[in-house]
């Protein structure tokens, strides 16, 4: 089991889901239909990082042409607090421990090209340090509501993203309901809600904040992998 | 978890599709050029003898109702390691075992045509059996010449051998610990040969491969 510590909490998670296309801003920057039911897909545990660690610029992407470009995605996460399946919206906070920032990294070019030949989403979601979190779990009695926070990226000081979690299309107890006719979820699983518009890559040197009102904020330098 | 005389600590299942020629030729699906990969999650794993769930919501929806088997030939990892290089391959590795990806067929290929993620239709609880034990490294010689074959209910229905794998154990290691870390523990499954097929509440499911045994399952419907 692998434990990871976010401000003063310690939670062991099993996976990792995320939601893809929930916001309609970012919907329409890239294109895509609206979703009818919620998308999502997995990141594994190896791309955790927490707060103040760097992010790594994978080399096999950073000298390749076609899959050089990374990009940030800011993303509300919830944590479950209690196993639990097929769970109904009106119980859904009942498994909720808390919430924190997420970052979704995303390798896009790969992404792209994986799916325009309709193979899995995964690999380009899935290298170390593509998921940072934290800085903390905010318990969910401190939040009256979490779908109305603003949520913000910035670039070396520069404002990236920003947008307020009451634009989710699925909010968190439909997702929840959703998800868990799926996959049974296990104490500190890790929902991320998706990303609003103004996704863009990040270089090596950048310095990246991400933070969402009444939580906090996660910052992380942009680092190339080096070579042995 | 334990598997015979194992208790292993997966963090991550890593699958292989598409890496049996003949299999790729009956889904008609290209020849890839480098392993193609997508995650199950811990939820899909049961041991031999547990029942695979079949869910009531794909039983109940025609556009859902084919679930199907997939035996394929799943290695261990042994210890934490990131790109290993293809002749130090074997050090990384505990042992071998079998694994059926049981699959929401009808749901993963609505999903392939709609460009959406290949997660879901994989990754329903107890869609992942595995065992019936970890057989290790140094008690098979070459694991790329095993007969790997698949009943339900006493019928043969995948037969093959482990020799036809397009991308060999070394290449996939290789390969994927260039993109991730890997822990001990994590499973790594290398895709399945032709002859997948739907499977349905009452079967049972025996999945085999040689000098390491048999993985058997029944299926139920969700709820009974």
């Amino acid at each position: 089991m692998l434990n990871i510590k976010i401000g003063k909490d310690t939670i062991y998670p099993t996976k990792i889901v995320c939601l893809g296309r929930n916001y309609l801003d970012h919907i329409k920057e890239t294109n895509a239909p609206i979703p009818k039911e919620p998308i999502f897909f997995v990141k594994t545990l190896n791309t955790l990082v927490t707060d103040g660690n760097p992010i790594i610029y994978p080399n096999i992407l950073y000298s390749n042409q076609e899959y050089n470009r990374v990009d940030h995605e800011v993303e509300l996460a919830f944590i479950i607090s209690q196993t639990c399946k097929n769970i109904h919206v009106e119980n859904a906070y009942d498994y909720v421990l808390g919430y924190s920032v997420f970052l979704d990294i995303t390798a896009r070019k790969m992404q792209i090209r994986d799916r325009n030949i309709k193979l899995p989403w995964y690999r380009s979601k899935n290298f170390d340090t593509f998921s940072a979190i934290g800085p903390r779990i905010v318990h969910k009695s401190e939040i009256d509501d979490p779908h109305n926070l603003d949520i913000q990226l910035e670039i070396n000081g520069e404002i990236r993203q920003q947008s307020n979690t009451k634009h989710m299309l699925f909010k968190m107890p439909e997702i929840l309901e959703h998800l868990s006719k799926f996959v049974t979820f296990v104490a500190g699983d890790i929902i991320a809600t998706g990303t609003p518009s103004g996704i863009g890559p990040i270089q090596p040197g950048d310095v990246i904040k991400a933070s969402i009102e009444k939580i906090g904020h996660i910052s992380h330098d942009v680092l190339l992998e080096k070579m042995k | 978890m334990k598997l015979g005389d194992h208790t292993i600590t997966p963090t991550k299942i890593i699958c292989v599709g598409t890496n049996y020629m003949d299999h790729i030729k009956e889904t008609g699906l290209e020849i890839p050029k480098e392993p193609v990969i997508f995650p199950k999650t811990m939820n899909c794993l049961i041991l031999n003898n547990e029942p695979i769930i079949y869910p009531r919501f794909l039983y109940n929806n025609r556009k859902l109702n084919r679930v199907d088997y997939e035996v394929e030939l799943a290695f261990i990892i042994k210890d934490k390691c990131k790109n290993v290089p293809l002749d130090k391959v074997y050090d990384r590795i505990l042992g071998y075992t079998v694994f059926n990806d049981v699959t929401a067929r009808k749901m993963q290929v609505k999903d392939i045509v709609s460009k959406l993620p290949w997660f879901r239709s994989k990754s329903f609880d107890s869609f992942a059996p595995i065992g019936p034990r970890i057989a290790e490294i140094d008690e098979i010689n070459d694991p790329h010449n095993l007969n790997i074959e698949l009943k339900v209910n006493g019928e043969t229905k995948q037969s093959s051998n482990t020799k036809y794998l397009l991308f060999k154990i070394p290449e996939l290691l290789e390969y994927i610990s260039k993109l991730f870390t890997l822990e001990a523990g994590d499973i790594i499954a290398t895709g399945t040969p032709a002859g997948i097929g739907p499977i349905h509440p009452g079967d049972k499911i025996e999945a085999s491969i040689e000098k390491i045994g048999t993985l058997t399952n029944k299926v139920i419907l969700e709820g009974e």
